[in-house]
């Protein structure tokens, strides 16, 4: 340690302390990689990253189970569409339109007005090659960039943490949820879950316990074992989320330390820092809500994640999925009308996916299964605004296996947000060059 | 043939692995008791658990209601609209209390059961088959399920699967009771392969559409509650799927799937990484799955083998997987020798921690290992910890209140949270005299029970520290320790 290092918080002083005097190889990979940063990052501070403080910050937004994208942005004009669905088709008077041959799901009046006032961009007909129906494997596809062949045991977001936020707060990456996505899977793993800011703390009787449990925390790791007969055993876990120290207990150690440290925090900013909008009561309008209150209070976070499930829409679909558009529309709506109170509405930006769209026929049940291409929204006051790219085709002679085709690969879209929102080159975190589309 | 360790190897640790592992773990004399009947009387005692006679009772509602439900409906259909939102009401109070009931029912049964094995392995399949109340709304059917695994846990693969599909909550939850046969419904012709059977890229999407084109004819019958194939529905047609062509039906598909070398793979590939907590290289999957065909795809001889294998007893594969929260909270109040919390409590922790029985988050299930530990999570158990050993109520906010079927309800079941009692751990029962009052005797003690290894020597010397000023230890200093050590990274894992 020749450099002389300035160490600007507190995590950062925390993180030094335990690593002592010296990187003895007991020190899970983890740890020593983020105190190579930290030093690259003291001795050159120009390579410092924007943090969610006072650069961009991009509002991840799952909708999960496959949202039917043709009955979202309507072809209400198009005969083929009401030829395929008898029973769910909307007709024209039924969606908010937006030229004369589509229109939004009549739920969706909050993102009528903000497409009305030049901030929501409808990317039309998103997709990969060779589109898998299966929600898992599709949901793996979009959180890992990957291609259909081909198996990415880390997410797009992980490998931006990887490559852009080296050294990085925990916090620069927050999902709120119980789950950590597999968007945020990387060689060295960074975000912070949490549901509720008032349970995210150590209880304790007193400080003499405190004070006891943090050192049980922080100081211990595991000592590396020797990997003899270990069972044939390669991995921990069928998901793919790879293990950094080797042990399960190495990985919970550093979940500790991140828990420990950004906790305090969290619950400030959740304690004083106040909504000005009203949100729908619904989990993903709590969950804006929180990241409203977080944004607010100037968590250093660059990516926030949130979902709502229930896309899933095999049966009786019309008021599901009425009920889903509508808690999207206005949780999101809401979200925005906080962040323009707050004066932070030009530096978010929401983009919202699903694993895959939805058969273009209906079943028997009132429902459609599962289908291939559908549209993005990406929300914020830079965006390209309007429709962009071409609504796929739904003559049946152009659909393959009952599913439109895609026009937009996911990953252009994802190099435009990574280059034009987040400033960072897109080729190394998506594994090759995909042109970036001009989503700002 | 897998190849097991000498039976001279056999010790308390290894029994303690077993305990954990094949069941939820348990006191240390429950573990010396293991270790007395050495390797092969120890997984036998686990596996073979039909001769243990088991006491429990079902609950009372626990047999077919179509008749109840009809009658609600015909009820509800005459009634005024107050009435009828009366009415409604009140069936979801029944709803709600029987799935408490249901939940508290099966956690008993892995805490106090006298077969951990089965009840182990019932969560499994569980977890396998994972099948949610919030679209079932039935406990009856819940339950009913629950048996299926039991009754079939340690039985024959193709038969297991087989009934599986055919169990009314699974006709209802992956939407095969409704499929016809102009728009066959594909859901549950796909979960089967993907996820039941043969896992992703071991089939094609026409393998798929032929399957649900033969499975069509699958229903319930809703009166009394059980299994129907309706003709009507049936496409007779000739259908190729995997391979083969015929005129299939529902059965025939099952066993072509499962006949396949890849759904031994499959499942032993699952059931390995579930009690090993790792996933299987892919030349140990070839030897687990040949293992279980040799047995004629019956589990029960290839669980005796598994837990007696070695590899089962690798360094790598020992106090290596993160307990999942019903672990955690089943295998705590075993070790604890305490009570499980009444069991709105015990479910609100479970589903705070991520695991809520009957209600897994999709037909995936929970992706288990490390993906239990979040921030937020590991926080929540540690303050879990808190609760089951000093009774302190576990902080609770309206958010895991949210409205939702099968959900607990709204502000009204919150305050019925804030009246729960909860006990503590009785410190006269686990430790010594001798224990409680040397400090240098209680650590090592307490390890035992919560780790059935030592901590650090870091860990101890913070524990000597907390401990050291406190002159004469106290039921509460004891209490504070205790749930310190369960504060832990180490406590995580078993």
């Amino acid at each position: 340690m020749k450099n002389e290092i300035t160490l600007q918080t507190r995590r950062e002083f925390l993180r030094r302390t335990v690593l002592g005097s010296a990187l003895s190889w007991t020190v899970p990979a983890f740890l020593a990689d983020t105190f190579s940063a930290l030093q690259a990052q003291a001795a050159d501070s120009s390579t410092q990253v924007d943090t969610g403080k006072d650069g961009t910050i991009l509002v991840v937004l799952q909708m999960a189970g496959g949202n039917d994208g043709i009955n979202t942005v309507v072809p209400f004009a198009n005969d083929h569409y009401h030829r395929a669905r008898p029973t769910l088709g909307l007709t024209a008077d039924k969606v908010l339109h937006l030229n004369g041959e589509v229109g939004l799901h009549g739920a969706m009046k909050g993102f009528k007005e903000l497409y009305d006032a030049g901030q929501l961009s409808v990317i039309q007909g998103v997709g990969y090659p060779n589109p898998n129906r299966s929600h898992f494997r599709s949901t793996e596809i979009w959180q890992t960039a990957s291609d259909t062949d081909r198996v990415e045991k880390y997410g797009w977001l992980g490998r931006y943490f990887d490559n852009a936020c080296a050294g990085a707060d925990p916090t620069v990456g927050v999902t709120i949820g119980s789950q950590l996505p597999q968007a945020f899977f990387a060689a060295k793993p960074k975000g912070i879950v949490f549901n509720n800011p008032q349970n995210y703390r150590f209880v304790a009787n007193g400080s003499a316990t405190e004070e006891s449990y943090k050192k049980l925390n922080e100081l211990e790791m595991s000592e590396p074992q020797p990997d003899e007969n270990s069972g044939g055993s390669i991995a921990m876990l069928p998901a793919g989320m790879p293990m950094t120290g080797g042990r399960a207990v190495d990985f919970i150690t550093r979940t500790a330390l991140d828990a420990q440290h950004s906790s305090d925090e969290v619950r400030s900013i959740a304690a004083r820092v106040k909504n000005q909008a009203v949100y729908p009561g619904s989990q993903l309008g709590n969950a804006l809500k929180l990241v409203a209150q977080l944004i607010g209070g100037g968590l250093p976070t660059r990516i926030y994640y949130v979902s709502q499930g229930g896309y899933d829409t095999h049966t009786n679909q019309l008021g599901s999925q009425q009920r889903l558009l509508g808690d999207l529309a206005e949780s999101v709506k809401s979200f925005t009308d906080d962040l323009k109170a707050q004066g932070n509405m030009s530096r978010v930006l929401v983009m919202t996916f699903s694993e895959f769209g939805r058969r273009v026929a209906e079943n028997a049940n009132g429902g459609t299964d599962h289908g291939a291409a559908a549209p993005m929204f990406i929300i914020g006051n830079q965006v390209k605004a309007g429709l962009l790219g071409q609504y796929p085709s739904l003559a049946p002679a152009d659909l393959f296996q009952g599913d439109v085709k895609y026009n937009v690969d996911f990953r252009n879209v994802y190099a435009g947000v990574l280059e034009h929102w987040l400033k960072t080159k897109s080729a190394p975190v998506l594994g090759r060059a995909f042109t970036p589309l001009p989503v700002v | 043939m897998l190849k097991p360790i000498s039976s001279t190897d056999w010790d308390y640790a290894k029994a303690a692995h077993l305990l954990n592992r094949a069941g939820f773990g348990g006191p240390p004399a429950e573990i010396q008791a293991l270790a007395d009947l050495g390797l092969d009387g120890a997984v036998a005692r686990l596996v073979d658990y039909e001769k243990i006679p088991d006491p429990t009772l079902n609950p009372d509602w626990a047999k077919p209601n179509g008749e109840e439900m009809r009658q609600f409906r015909e009820a509800v259909k005459t009634a005024t609209p107050e009435e009828k939102k009366k009415l409604q009401r009140e069936e979801q109070q029944v709803f709600q209390r029987r799935m408490l009931e249901l939940r508290g029912w099966w956690l008993q049964r892995m805490a106090r059961g006298p077969r951990p094995l089965q009840e182990k392995l019932v969560l499994f399949w569980h977890g396998h088959f994972a099948t949610s109340v919030e679209k079932v709304r039935n406990p009856y059917f819940m339950w009913r399920q629950n048996e299926l695994f039991r009754r079939l846990a340690t039985g024959a693969w193709p038969q297991l699967l087989l009934e599986a599909g055919k169990d009314p909550a699974m006709l209802i939850w992956l939407d095969q009771g409704q499929s016809k046969k102009d728009h066959p419904n594909e859901n549950f012709a796909r979960e089967v392969m993907e996820l039941f059977a043969l896992g992703e890229g071991h089939y094609t999407e026409k393998d798929i559409t032929e399957a649900a084109r033969a499975l069509t004819g699958w229903s319930l019958e809703p009166l009394e509650q059980k299994f129907i194939f309706r003709p009507r529905l049936h496409d007779d047609g000739n259908k190729t799927c995997l391979g083969r062509t015929g005129n299939f039906n529902g059965d025939d598909v099952i066993q072509i799937i499962v006949g396949q070398p890849q759904a031994a793979r499959f499942i032993t590939a699952k059931l390995w990484n579930y009690f090993a907590g790792q996933v299987p290289s892919e030349a140990w999957n070839e030897t687990l799955a040949a293992s279980l065909r040799a047995h004629g795809n019956q589990f029960k001889p290839f669980l005796h083998e598994l837990f007696r294998s070695e590899e089962f007893y690798a360094p790598a594969v020992r106090r290596n997987q993160v307990k999942s929260p019903v672990q955690w909270l089943v295998g705590s109040v075993r070790m604890l020798e305490n009570e499980l919390p009444p069991t709105l409590a015990s479910w609100g922790m479970l589903r705070q921690l991520g695991q809520d029985l009957f209600a897994p988050p999709n037909v995936k299930g929970w992706d288990g290992g490390i993906t239990w530990i979040t921030t937020n999570t590991l926080l929540t158990r540690y303050n879990d910890a808190q609760s089951l050993v000093e009774g302190t109520l576990p902080p609770l906010s309206a958010n895991d209140f949210a409205k939702k079927p099968g959900g607990p309800g709204g502000e009204k079941a919150m305050k019925a949270m804030q009246r729960v009692r909860l006990g503590k751990v009785n410190v006269e029962k686990i430790l010594t005299p001798d224990q409680r009052e040397d400090k240098g005797l209680l650590i090592p003690a307490l390890e035992q029970r919560l780790f059935q290894t030592s901590l650090t020597s870091g860990q101890e010397q913070t524990l000597r520290e907390f401990l050291n000023p406190k002159t004469k230890l106290s039921e509460a200093d004891i209490q504070t320790a205790i749930r310190l050590m369960m504060s832990t990274p180490d406590y995580q894992v078993a």
